[in-house]
């Protein structure tokens, strides 16, 4: 099962989906691209650790975590 | 004269009493609710710490990372303001950087951004920071 987690004000919302199921996986893709189009970074998580950036949609992302644009404090 | 003055005068004893709990009650859901908003903020932050920094931030409330361009290593301290801390080479904080996901973010998740811009686009970050001068150690001045 992978998921989709959205940093907001109400805290972290995850969206999880079973990338196997076509639905499942376009409404993921169209909630990837509605959040990046509004201004918030895609990241995933490797099993090793590392962290990435994701510009465009993967489905074979297990994680995918989404903030909102940076701006100076 | 004196039973229609101390009906009224009862009644608003109550609502006043009832307005103080409904406050109080509002007060304390409101508390309740920020409080697991930040508790999910930290656990999503330790998921996505590597296992050295997860002890760095149980250890000391802070944890380092080492920015993707420059190689240059940061200290993200608890907070949601003010709290990245570009280190010199013996680890001592020698510029404060200031920049914040938009939005009310609670702390947790607050430091995940920090962590993944700096490690995946540190010029990017930096770009739109806002530097803050660090005091200096007290050692350091004293030998200057």
């Amino acid at each position: 099962m992978a998921t989709q987690i959205v940093m907001d004000h109400t805290g972290d919302t995850r969206h999880h989906f079973d990338a196997k199921d076509l639905k499942a996986l376009a409404e993921a893709e169209r909630r990837f691209k509605a959040l990046t189009g509004n201004g918030f970074t895609a990241a995933t998580r490797q099993a090793s650790g590392d962290v990435s950036i994701a510009r465009s949609f993967d489905p074979n992302a297990e994680e995918t975590v989404f903030y909102p644009r940076l701006v100076g404090g | 004269m004196a039973v229609w003055l101390t009906v009224p005068a009862s009644w608003i004893g109550r609502a006043v009493l009832y307005l103080i709990h409904a406050v109080q009650t509002a007060q304390s859901r409101r508390r309740a609710r920020f409080e697991s908003r930040a508790v999910r903020g930290i656990t999503l932050l330790r998921e996505w710490l590597s296992p050295q920094q997860r002890q760095q931030l149980e250890c000391f409330n802070h944890f380092e990372v080492i920015g993707c361009d420059s190689g240059k290593s940061y200290r993200i301290q608890h907070g949601v303001c003010q709290n990245v801390l570009e280190l010199d080479g013996d680890g001592r904080p020698r510029m404060g950087w200031c920049f914040i996901p938009e939005g009310n973010l609670v702390p947790g998740d607050v430091m995940l951004a920090q962590k993944i811009a700096l490690e995946t686009d540190e010029r990017g970050a930096l770009a739109v920071a806002k530097q803050f001068l660090v005091p200096p150690l007290p050692h350091v001045v004293a030998a200057t």
